[in-house]
């Protein structure tokens, strides 16, 4: 247990969802006879799935924040329709479409902050507000009516990275140097914690720990990578988990690396506290609230070029997804409390339970039922472990 | 009954997983009297009351309670409470949007053919409402009435459970001078009607005034006990047997090195927010020289808080004019930002409430109000951040295990000194500090005694606001005195007494 | 510091390696996208010409055992009798043909369905049939199955906006609307006298491909007869997009023609309307007996129980059966042509769906009137039983 705690540090509880993750992922595979871990699926996975992720991303700082927001799926639904319909009306290409959602976004969330920050209008009841009158304002401009997106947003939602380079690899060329990066990039960061490990408290840590994390996680990476990249020809890490991998490191630097992130958790640990340390609480409050918008709008992008239309049905009920998502991610419905990382594993728990559920052929109902159970049980699995620890 | 005891607790043991928490204590109260503890924070004083009160029901701990003569056994609250024993915590336990009558009958209400009857309830209220000494309609909201008054309300709550022994937790910690001394009183004309009292305090010269014995506990052990005789205690004895340990100074020696003006505040104006026309500070004038360290003294509710606040950055209340000059220049304070920009600090009264981030670690609330100092291309370093922390504990002997933990794992005395040196880190020049000691054992006080001494004598001017006449006596240089929003004294401290200062609280100059 | 170079050096040995074995191609990208295009080509051609050989595509698809085969079918939900039939059919009629059948339902959620889709092809699906939420939401991954080889056929609504399509199986939607037109005018000189007659018309939900086809179809036959004076559209509502009724919700129909009666009917006598389907023509009939006026002839189309019952006791003057049975037995005798090896069959209706042309495979309604009732149940003893006397 010891040296365990060396390798993975003192609070051993953040893995609970983790290794949860793994054995779900293993017990459907055994499940399904082995359908589960192929490179097909887990492509799946990825795009099928990423759309909410990305939502979970900028809800984990919503519900950080303490504030709650219900608008996402009509605010992703309205941006995607708007980009929709106006490129299709004026022919526009493909990333002017792209920045109309975005802008699209934009609005939608400096509206929700706007009535947030500066009215003090509790974001529940701001977003349900914005929830009824985006869906209404998607079906009112598409007629209910689903409108064909420019083609290559099909790229965004369902793509995959370029192949080039030698066959011998055996693999998709761009994946395996995505994976070659990401080792390499983990191994430098390591090795720097290293050789600084001694700079403050004086004591040089051992290095043994570093070298098993290193070598786990470049196993872990290692076995992703072949996994992704040994697909059908023309098949890769999709896309889409190309743009969430990328959102994900840059929400993980936001919030763990920037005062704006640790702004976000003072305004949602104690609201008067951070006023009185100097923080901008309703400078806070909106630029969370934006931020969510603009995901939202992101999220529906994704969604869309998967579909290649938007709908007048879409992001029904996706926030539901997302707050879940956060929840089983271990955040407090009081605020102050989430991780980037542990929100991803909670959402990712989320899609392997709905993609597992649905190779062994059980209904959206009874899988409906399942994850509800799910929530509530990792929830209160939560709050077990922290009444104990109190 | 045994011996004039209504209550005994003998050999209470009761460990959490890991801390002994109390060892073998005795407690013997005997009936219709004033019983004291006293002990410093952590010490168990609250422990055992929950031990008592069936907070930590019957088998969870070892030894015997026995009640007017009899065994108890509580499993719960309600089991205590129907023997007549209420306590009244520190923190009350009022719902405030609730009438005077729905709270005191919260859980016990007067029901007839399933619907209550609130002419029976209101009636009672009245007749509890007498007893307490309150002269308000039982229809009153409480969150209407002052603390004072919301205490005076729980007693005659536990009143209303015919109660036979009546512990009060820190009864005085949020209640100003008059509020205090009324309840003092109260205590005693309870006491007449054979009603005994626990009251756990700090307060020394309360415990003198009213209770018939004191016990101490130190380390979940009962260390000593002292009869009260004719209103005196000999308060070195029990402050050594708290802290385990004679403090021949409660303040240490200080000889102050003044220097310049630093802070200049002129005709300042502040209107209550919520009540239309109220001003909370009235033409409002003082300053404060570098190294100086100047007192402000004023009852609960004086304007000595919102005076404080409004300076740094419009905190609270509405503005209504005034200046602000620092090093002789005028200057602009719109918001806590600039106030930080302009080298002022502020530590709020309300630790919990206002001064921490429960949820936070030592090391991110110790850099929380200068993020930019540890920023490494524009990200935050974490080795700057630790070093600032380790920095700190170092220097501050902040007691824990490491800076990594989180503050709600503290002592109240160690939660303050992160909140100083969160506000030491923004390197400030004028600091304010506001009831740095409240609820702070001896020994963490004298800690920050001296510590604030330290600062003052690197040349910094501060401003002590404080409920204790004896810690501005014994810890300012000067003294202003605040009364109704208006600065009513200004007195070099030498010249001081608390019976000067008193009057100068309480009437308009 | 000696790690960091270790791994810069690794790193440039792997750039290297690419570099020096070239970046053309890649690995078997051209083999597979020319099996792929051969895959395509060969399902268009089998998909044209019908009886064309389709052993490679076959082979493509991973097809080894002879009879027998995985067949994925789904639905969109199971919220209403039509759909709830094709579950329980297509299992019996699936499983009946020696097939094994991987049912779901989406229910109503686009990005389930896609899943669904999704993870019907990584259990080996070979066909698959899909009810669509949406029609148009499922382009990326229905040409995912495509490239995995799987054969896709739309089910009761037309697939659009993707090249994932082989084929379409439905009820000719305009031919529904004829009838339904030509039920209303039959019923209308039946029992409202001579003309002229004053008669409203309602449409589906527009998100739904068929509905505009509906219209489109009864318009066809309805049209003339208006501007001949024989129809009068009292409100004047003959557009479309002011006919339909978003969602197929029955309670947005009953206000819409509450509100047309009460503006237009109030010294006047309603005699028809056109109503594309049975929950919406009992929505209309409530509205007209509550407003006091005499029940118009109304079509409908569905046959739902309770409008079979409706009709034979004479409230209801028509509904059309788009009888689910047949619709399931098409489906199910095209999949067995494309495992046999005998690809799509002929047909000449093909629907442009945004992208290519998709071959339909039409289906004709039937009208059930009171009169003949009898004869379209006579196999089915679930509606017989309502027909009592």
């Amino acid at each position: 247990m010891k040296y365990i705690k060396k390798v993975l540090g003192e609070d051993l509880r953040q893995y609970t969802m983790v290794v949860a993750l793994a054995a779900l992922i293993i017990i459907f595979n055994i499940a399904s006879g082995g359908k589960m871990i192929t490179s097909s699926n887990f492509q799946n996975l990825i795009s099928g799935n990423a759309y909410v992720l990305v939502l979970a991303l900028g809800m984990l700082m919503v519900i950080v924040i303490g504030q709650i927001d219900l608008s996402v799926g009509s605010v992703a639904g309205f941006a995607s329709m708007v980009m929709a319909i106006t490129a299709r009306q004026f022919n526009l290409p493909w990333y002017v479409a792209i920045l109309i959602a975005l802008v699209i976004g934009m609005i939608a969330g400096a509206w929700q902050g706007f009535f947030l920050s500066r009215l003090g209008i509790p974001g529940f009841i701001t977003t349900l507000g914005g929830m009824m009158i985006f869906r209404g304002g998607v079906i009112w401009i598409s007629n209910s009516i689903s409108v064909p997106v420019p083609s290559e947003l099909k790229w965004f939602g369902a793509g995959y990275l370029p192949e080039w380079g030698p066959a011998f690899t055996g693999m998709n060329n761009s994946t395996l140097l995505l994976g070659i990066i990401a080792i390499a990039v983990y191994v430098i960061a390591q090795m720097r914690k290293f050789t600084h490990s001694g700079d403050v408290t004086g004591k040089k840590e051992a290095f043994w720990p570093f070298a098993v994390r290193i070598g786990i996680v470049a196993a872990v990476i290692g076995y992703a990578t072949w996994l992704f990249g040994s697909g059908r020809p023309g098949t890769s890490f999709p896309i889409p988990g190309l743009i969430l991998v990328i959102l994900i490191i840059l929400y993980y630097l936001i919030t763990e690396r920037t005062s704006f992130g640790r702004h976000v958790y003072a305004v949602g640990g104690n609201k008067s506290a951070a006023e009185l340390s100097g923080v901008n609480v309703k400078r806070t409050y909106f630029l969370t609230m934006l931020n969510m918008s603009v995901l939202a709008a992101v999220a529906g992008i994704l969604f869309v070029g998967r579909s290649t239309a938007a709908g007048p049905a879409d992001g029904t009920s996706w926030e539901m997804d997302a707050i879940a998502s956060v929840f089983i991610g271990g955040a407090a419905v009081s605020g102050g409390v989430g991780t980037v990382i542990a929100t991803m594993v909670g959402g990712l728990v989320m899609a392997v339970l709905n993609n597992g559920l649905m190779l062994m052929g059980v209904g959206a109902d009874k899988t409906q039922v399942i994850k509800g159970f799910v929530l509530l049980a990792a929830v209160a699995f939560d709050v077990y472990n922290k009444k104990n620890r109190g | 009954m045994s011996d004039g005891y209504i209550l005994q607790m003998k050999n209470i043991t009761k460990t959490f997983p890991g801390v002994k928490a109390l060892s073998d204590v005795t407690l013997e109260v005997s009936e219709a009297s004033i019983h004291a503890i006293c002990g410093e924070n952590g010490a168990g004083k609250s422990t055992l009351m929950k031990v008592l009160s069936g907070v930590y029901p019957y088998g969870s701990y070892d030894g015997e309670i026995v009640f007017q003569g009899k065994k108890m056994t509580f499993k719960n609250i309600k089991d205590s409470e129907r023997a007549g024993i209420v306590i009244i915590h520190q923190e009350l336990t009022m719902i405030p949007e609730l009438s005077v009558t729905e709270n005191i009958f919260m859980g016990n209400e007067i029901v007839e053919k399933g619907l209550i009857n609130w002419e029976k309830e209101r009636k009672r209220t009245r007749e509890l409402l007498e007893k307490v000494g309150l002269h308000i309609a039982p229809n009153t909201i409480i969150k209407n009435l002052g603390v004072g008054q919301q205490q005076l309300v729980e007693i005659a709550k536990a009143l209303s459970k015919n109660v036979k022994v009546l512990i009060l937790d820190e009864p005085t910690s949020s209640l100003n001078e008059s509020d205090s001394k009324n309840l003092l009183r109260l205590m005693l004309g309870l006491k007449k009607q054979g009603i005994t009292c626990i009251m756990i305090s700090h307060k020394l010269n309360e415990i003198a005034a009213v209770s018939d014995y004191v016990t101490v506990i130190r380390d979940g052990k009962t260390v000593d006990g002292y009869a009260v005789e004719a209103g005196r205690v000999d308060e070195n004895k029990i402050i050594k047997a708290m802290v385990g340990r004679e403090i021949e100074n409660r303040y240490p020696e200080h000889t102050p090195k003044i220097g310049e003006v630093i802070l200049e505040v002129s005709d300042w104006n502040v209107e209550d927010a919520k009540v239309p026309g109220k001003m909370l500070c009235k033409n409002s004038a003082f300053y404060v020289r570098a190294g100086e360290i100047v007192g402000f003294a004023g009852l609960m509710g004086a304007g000595r808080t919102e005076l404080m606040r409004s300076l740094f950055g419009k905190n609270m209340g509405i503005f209504r004019g005034g200046k602000i000059k620092i090093e002789g220049r005028e200057v602009q304070i719109n918001s806590v930002r600039e106030a930080i920009k302009n080298k002022i600090a502020y530590v709020p009264e309300d630790r919990k409430g206002l001064g921490l981030n429960l949820l936070d670690t030592i090391r991110k609330t110790v850099v929380s109000a200068n993020l930019n100092v540890i920023k490494t291309k524009g990200l935050l370093d974490f080795d700057k951040e630790r070093a600032a922390s380790e920095k700190y504990k170092a220097s501050l002997r902040i007691k824990c295990r490491d800076v990594g933990v989180g503050v709600n794992t503290l002592s109240g005395g160690n939660q303050q000194k992160v909140v100083l040196s969160k506000w030491m880190f923004t390197e400030p020049d004028i600091l304010i500090l506001d009831e740095p000691t409240r609820g702070i054992d001896v020994g963490a006080k004298y800690e920050i005694y001296k510590l604030i001494h330290e600062l003052a004598d690197e040349g910094k001017a501060i401003i002590l606001v404080s409920s204790e006449l004896p810690e501005l006596l014994g810890m300012a240089d000067r003294i202003y005195t605040i009364f109704e929003g208006k600065i009513t004294g200004e007195i070099p401290t030498k010249e001081a007494n608390q019976e000067m200062l008193m009057q100068k609280m309480t009437i308009t100059a | 510091m000696k790690a960091k170079k270790a791994l810069s050096l690794l790193m440039t040995a792997v750039l290297a390696a690419t570099m020096l074995t070239g970046c053309g191609g890649g690995r078997g990208t051209e083999e597979a996208s020319q099996t792929a295009t051969d895959t395509t080509a060969d399902v268009e051609k089998t998909a044209e010409a019908g009886n064309a050989e389709t052993a490679e595509a076959e082979d493509a698809a991973g097809t080894s055992s002879t009879g027998g085969g995985i067949v994925g079918v789904a639905l969109p939900w199971l919220g209403t009798q039509n759909w709830a039939e094709a579950e329980v059919m297509f299992k019996e009629q699936l499983e009946a043909a020696g097939y094994e059948a991987i049912i779901q339902a989406a229910d109503q959620k686009v990005p389930q369905q896609q899943q669904q889709i999704e993870s019907m092809i990584e259990n080996g699906a070979q066909v698959i049939v899909v009810g669509p939420v949406d029609g148009s939401q499922l382009g990326s991954v229905l040409e995912k199955a495509k490239d995995a080889g799987v054969y896709i056929i739309g089910y009761d609504r037309l697939l659009e906006n993707t090249t994932g399509v082989d084929g379409v199986v439905q009820f000719g939607s305009v031919k529904t609307g004829e009838l339904q037109a030509q039920a209303l005018l039959q019923g209308l000189e039946e029992l409202k006298g001579s003309a002229p007659y004053n008669i409203e018309l309602f449409g589906g939900g527009p998100a739904d491909p068929n509905a505009p086809n509906f219209f489109t179809g009864a318009m066809s036959v309805l049209q003339p007869l208006i501007d001949d004076g024989t129809l009068v559209v009292v409100s004047g509502q003959t557009d479309f997009t002011q006919c339909a009724t978003v969602d197929w919700d029955n309670s947005k129909a009953q206000s819409r023609m509450d509100a047309i009666l009460a503006g237009n009917y109030s010294d006047i006598e309603i005699d028809g309307v056109l109503s594309p389907n049975d929950g919406i023509a009992r929505a209309i009939i409530t509205s007209c007996e509550n407003a006091g006026q005499p029940i118009p002839v109304v079509s409908g189309l569905d046959a739902e129980n309770e409008s079979v019952e409706w009709v034979w006791s004479g409230r209801q003057y028509s509904t059309v059966a788009k009888p689910t049975n047949a619709l399931v037995a098409e489906t199910v005798s095209i999949i067995g042509s494309l495992l046999s090896g005998n690809g799509m069959p002929a047909t000449d209706v093909k629907v442009n769906n945004g992208v290519i042309d998709v071959p339909i495979y039409e289906l004709p309604p039937v009208v059930v009137t009171k009169d003949n009732a009898k004869e379209v149940f006579a196999d089915d003893p679930d509606r017989m039983a309502l027909l009592t006397d």
